[in-house]
């Protein structure tokens, strides 16, 4: 059996973990419950958008926009942006977020397309790196309270890209924030952009089909795709720093507890060396007063 | 007529008004209430959305305005404090 310092000091070291531990949980929540806010005020202004697209959408515009057009046959360049977290003790969300990085990279080389990738966070950047595979470009700046600014930074030249027909699809792979508890790693196409469905606007809309429209119904369209784009990217950044925060949370949550069983499973050991000890030094003493009275 | 102004990050004012002057893309446009349905692109300049004497200014650049039924929504890609 351990000896009692060994197990007091084992017990002291755990604690002082699950202080930790129990600290980071709590700065985890608190930061979630304003991630989730800024997850939820981001969505009037996506579903302004998408309605609008949806009114002012007409197949034939398609081909006029090349924000819009649907490669012909499959895709020979992709860029594929990675959204990771820049920290860690956050459980498998990392390694969740760029196992589904790798399964859509293994996928689009298998139809013979080459993949860019744009690397967003420090942890995704390392696995990389590791893994000898060079991005074309990568930023670490970005942390739990991304801005709109952000995305057009890393957007824009993606879509000049596309526009210029250099690439034939950009994704993003980020974390999907559900719920805190569920954030499945999710891989996002968003050029080009898909044709909104008519039926967008929800139950019971009817489409608005006499708007004054000014200047037109193309010059509107023709400024809200990259809008619309940028978005998407703004939003995929806001729901993976909740997500983030969400999966640490619940990472730290989970460290306490076991901090928790790990200390009472040591107590107990170390109440009972300690007895064991009390309890041999009282044999000893008994046995030595009764070989004096012999 | 009841007004709201999005940003990407946030809904900025959401509220009741009886008057709105935005800054189109061609000058500004003033929006009384029950105004034909309306959808016109955004300069930049300064948004004031007014409720009685009061005004609410904002400080917009791109994005779009839209009139339906008695709503006007201003969906600006970015909208600071003016």
């Amino acid at each position: 059996m351990a000896k009692p310092r060994e197990l007091r000091r084992r017990i002291k070291s755990v604690q002082s973990t699950r202080k930790i531990t129990k600290t980071m949980e709590l700065v985890a929540t608190s930061k979630l419950k304003r991630a989730q806010d800024r997850v939820i005020a981001a969505r009037p202004y996506a579903a302004a958008l998408a309605e609008v697209m949806g009114d002012l959408y007409a197949p034939e515009l398609g081909e006029r926009f090349p924000l819009l057009r649907q490669p012909v046959g499959s895709s020979r360049r992709v860029a594929l942006v990675v959204i990771t977290a820049n920290r860690g003790l956050c459980g498998a969300f990392n390694a969740n977020l760029i196992r589904e990085a790798r399964r859509r990279i293994e996928q689009l080389e298998g139809e013979g397309a080459k993949v860019d990738l744009h690397l967003i966070g420090k942890k995704g950047i390392t696995y990389f790196k590791f893994a000898k595979r060079p991005a074309a470009s990568q930023r670490t700046d970005i942390g739990d309270k991304p801005r709109a600014e952000h995305a057009p930074e890393i957007v824009d030249p993606l879509m000049a890209q596309f526009a210029s027909g250099a690439l034939d699809a950009v994704e993003v792979v980020f974390a999907q924030f559900k719920s805190a508890v569920s954030t499945p790693p999710t891989t996002l196409r968003i050029l080009p952009i898909a044709p909104p469905r008519a039926a967008e606007g929800g139950k019971g809309r009817q489409k608005v089909a006499n708007y004054i429209l000014k200047p037109s119904a193309e010059a509107i369209l023709d400024q809200l795709l990259p809008l619309y784009v940028r978005n998407q990217v703004y939003r995929a950044l806001v729901e993976t720093a909740a997500a983030f925060l969400g999966a640490q949370r619940t990472a730290m949550k989970n460290a306490t507890d076991n901090a928790g069983d790990i200390i009472e499973l040591l107590q107990r050991t170390y109440n009972r060396a300690r007895q064991a000890q009390i309890t041999q030094e009282l044999a000893e003493i008994v046995g030595g007063a009764e070989a004096l009275k012999g | 007529m009841h007004v709201t102004v999005v940003s990407p990050e946030q809904a900025v004012f959401d509220g009741s008004a009886d008057a709105v002057v935005a800054p189109a893309y061609d000058g500004q446009v003033g929006i009384l209430p029950h105004h034909a349905p309306f959808l016109t692109l955004l300069g930049t300049g300064v948004l004031q959305v007014r409720q009685g004497s009061a005004a609410s200014r904002f400080q917009v650049a791109g994005g779009f305005l839209q009139v339906v039924g008695d709503a006007v929504r201003i969906v600006a890609a970015r909208v600071d404090a003016a």
